[in-house]
């Protein structure tokens, strides 16, 4: 019987020459992507942590235990009703975010299964396929039991399903990244930008958050989910370096695009529950502090171990790292209502600890927290008075990321508005600019919300849009947690009567 | 029929759609702005309404302005720009 070492690389590397087809009928450049090379060029491509299927069932099974433990014993609903209401609806945008995005991965790493040049990559691919599922089931069976405690939890299931802005916005992002996309271009957006530089390293961050909340559940889940990451990340690490040898250029653009569309998303799935929805005595550090530490240096090491330059837009990206999210909070807070999860307006102690967190614009975000406050004042805290706190006239959204136009700062927003074929698009920022302008063909038909408002194909009554294209309903719609019942606000308003 | 413009007021975190009327002047447009904008933005009376990156006659009107659809125009405080 033959050793480990003996039969794992014969099983790993499967492939042979074709007699009855071309090796580009096999593997059509359409779907196995850019550059098509000859399986010669790939025949070296070798992942750095090898695992057989046994391994892989074996490891699996003990990680899948070790969750259910952790579910049994500390996360009861008894156990999550302790946690603090703000972190409550952290865990309600990664309930949603989380499980079907997951899925598109599945998707897309059956893509690479099947599509990937090389047969230790499709071996690769077919794991990280069922670490998706994982990723998928896992968040869905722990987050649907929280339905009984707070319906907002049902967006677990249902959140891309709907039309909702950001569930549009997610769409656009994994339906490109993963469902819809060539196994090169997965491999290089997903494994190697996404997960290598964003996730895995997420995963890490949140567990930490999740840590300082006593959310031990939600620390265990991510923890697990990150080690599957760790290893099927890898996968974009040799498509990358065999990539780098025939089309460099590709490669930096590859990387460019996919680390800014990455990084909108991130910002505001990490950047909200870091900054806003954990209590401060709770926050391990800034979300620009995480992505200094965790995300830039890591990411910047890696381009330089290719020979890759920073993105073109790395000043644009240090900026935001100040602000952007700061723009995206404080204007989703005044449109609550458009989402599945409740707010907290930051208390004075908070904007203290912002401040010295972000100086560099905090002064423009505290006139629009004083201004907010004050509308609390004038209206008086109360459920009923939560619409007196909220925006009315319709937000408006990028052609290229669907996210708010909400880039730049207070005092200049970037966006930009470009004419085209005689239609009109416009830009949060020129790096969303820049990618529309690569791939046209691939962007230019997808109608953002204002557009679909315009053309009347999503209603243009405020309460319709909620409703009947959000499928929010006056239960779960967002709301401020304290409906404006906050101390620091009744001690400013006694002591300024 | 009224055009649908994208507004940006000046220290507000997002734009804002808004429909403008080709009878109504463009500080009348501005103050609407300002006021869909208000529970962020405090309001400031002397303000300068930009188009094409150069301020505008406040007393015009938005059919005199030129406006087409879609395009976008910001609300500043006077003699910032």
């Amino acid at each position: 019987m033959l050793s480990r070492e003996e039969w794992l690389p014969l099983a790993r590397k499967l492939d042979w020459d074709y007699t009855y087809v071309r090796e580009d009928e096999v593997f059509p450049p359409v779907i196995s992507g850019h550059p098509w090379l000859p399986h010669t060029e790939w025949k070296d491509w070798e992942e750095s942590f090898k695992t057989s299927y046994r391994e892989y069932v074996d490891n699996q099974y003990e990680k899948d235990m070790a969750v259910y433990a952790v579910r049994d014993a500390v996360g009861r609903l008894e156990n999550i009703q302790k946690l603090a209401a703000p972190w409550m609806n952290s865990l309600k945008v990664h309930a949603a975010a989380l499980p079907l995005a997951e899925f598109t991965g599945v998707i897309g790493s059956l893509r690479g299964a099947r599509f990937g040049r090389d047969s230790a990559w499709r071996t690769m691919s077919t794991f990280g396929a069922l670490d998706e599922y994982r990723h998928t089931q896992i968040p869905l069976l722990l987050f649907h039991q929280l339905v009984r405690l707070d319906s907002q939890f049902d967006w677990a299931h249902k959140f891309y399903h709907t039309n909702n802005w950001f569930a549009i916005a997610s769409r656009h992002f994994f339906d490109e990244l993963t469902l819809g996309q060539n196994a090169i271009e997965f491999a290089i957006g997903t494994n190697f930008v996404l997960e290598t530089g964003f996730t895995n390293l997420q995963f890490v961050g949140l567990a930490s958050l999740a840590r300082e909340s006593s959310d031990h559940m939600f620390e265990r889940m991510v923890t697990s989910i990150q080690t599957d990451e760790a290893r099927h990340a890898q996968i974009g690490h040799p498509v990358l370096a065999v990539l780098m040898k025939h089309d460099p250029e590709y490669v930096q653009y590859l990387l460019d695009k996919w680390f800014w569309r990455s990084w909108r998303l991130f910002s505001i799935l990490t950047g909200l529950s870091t900054d806003y929805l954990t209590a401060l005595d709770q926050r391990p550090y800034s979300f620009k502090e995480f992505m200094e530490e965790w995300i830039i240096d890591q990411y910047l090491r890696t381009l330089d171990e290719f020979g890759l330059k920073k993105p073109w837009y790395w000043d644009i990206f240090q900026d935001e790292l100040d602000i952007y999210h700061h723009m995206i909070y404080a204007s989703a807070y005044t449109y609550r209502a458009t989402l599945w999860f409740d707010f907290v307006v930051p208390s004075p102690a908070e904007r203290k600890w912002l401040r010295q967190k972000y100086p560099k614009y905090w002064d423009d975000m505290e006139a629009v927290w004083e201004q907010v406050a004050e509308r609390w004042r004038t209206v008086g805290p109360g459920a009923a008075n939560e619409l007196g706190v909220h925006g009315t006239a319709m937000p408006t959204f990028c052609d290229l990321c669907q996210l708010p136009l909400s880039a730049g700062t207070p005092r200049k927003n970037t966006a930009t508005v470009l004419v085209r074929e005689g239609r009109k698009y416009i830009f949060c920022s020129e790096p969303c600019r820049w990618i529309f302008l690569r791939e046209p063909e691939r962007y230019a038909n997808h109608k953002d919300l204002v557009k679909r408002v315009l053309s009347g194909e999503a209603p243009a009554d405020f309460s319709k849009l909620l409703t009947e294209y959000f499928r929010l309903t006056p239960d779960t719609w967002g709301k401020d947690v304290y409906h404006g019942a906050y101390d620091w606000l009744a001690a400013q308003k006694t002591s300024s009567a | 029929m009224p055009i649908p413009l994208y507004g940006f007021l000046e220290g507000d975190t997002l734009g804002l759609l808004m429909l403008a009327e080709e009878g109504e002047t463009v500080l009348q447009l501005a103050r609407k702005l300002q006021q869909a904008a208000s529970l962020r933005v405090a309001r400031v009376d002397q303000i300068d309404f930009i188009y094409n990156g150069k301020a505008i006659d406040p007393g015009l009107t938005v059919a005199q302005a030129g406006f087409q659809e879609l395009d976008r125009f910001d609300v500043i405080s006077r003699g910032k720009l």
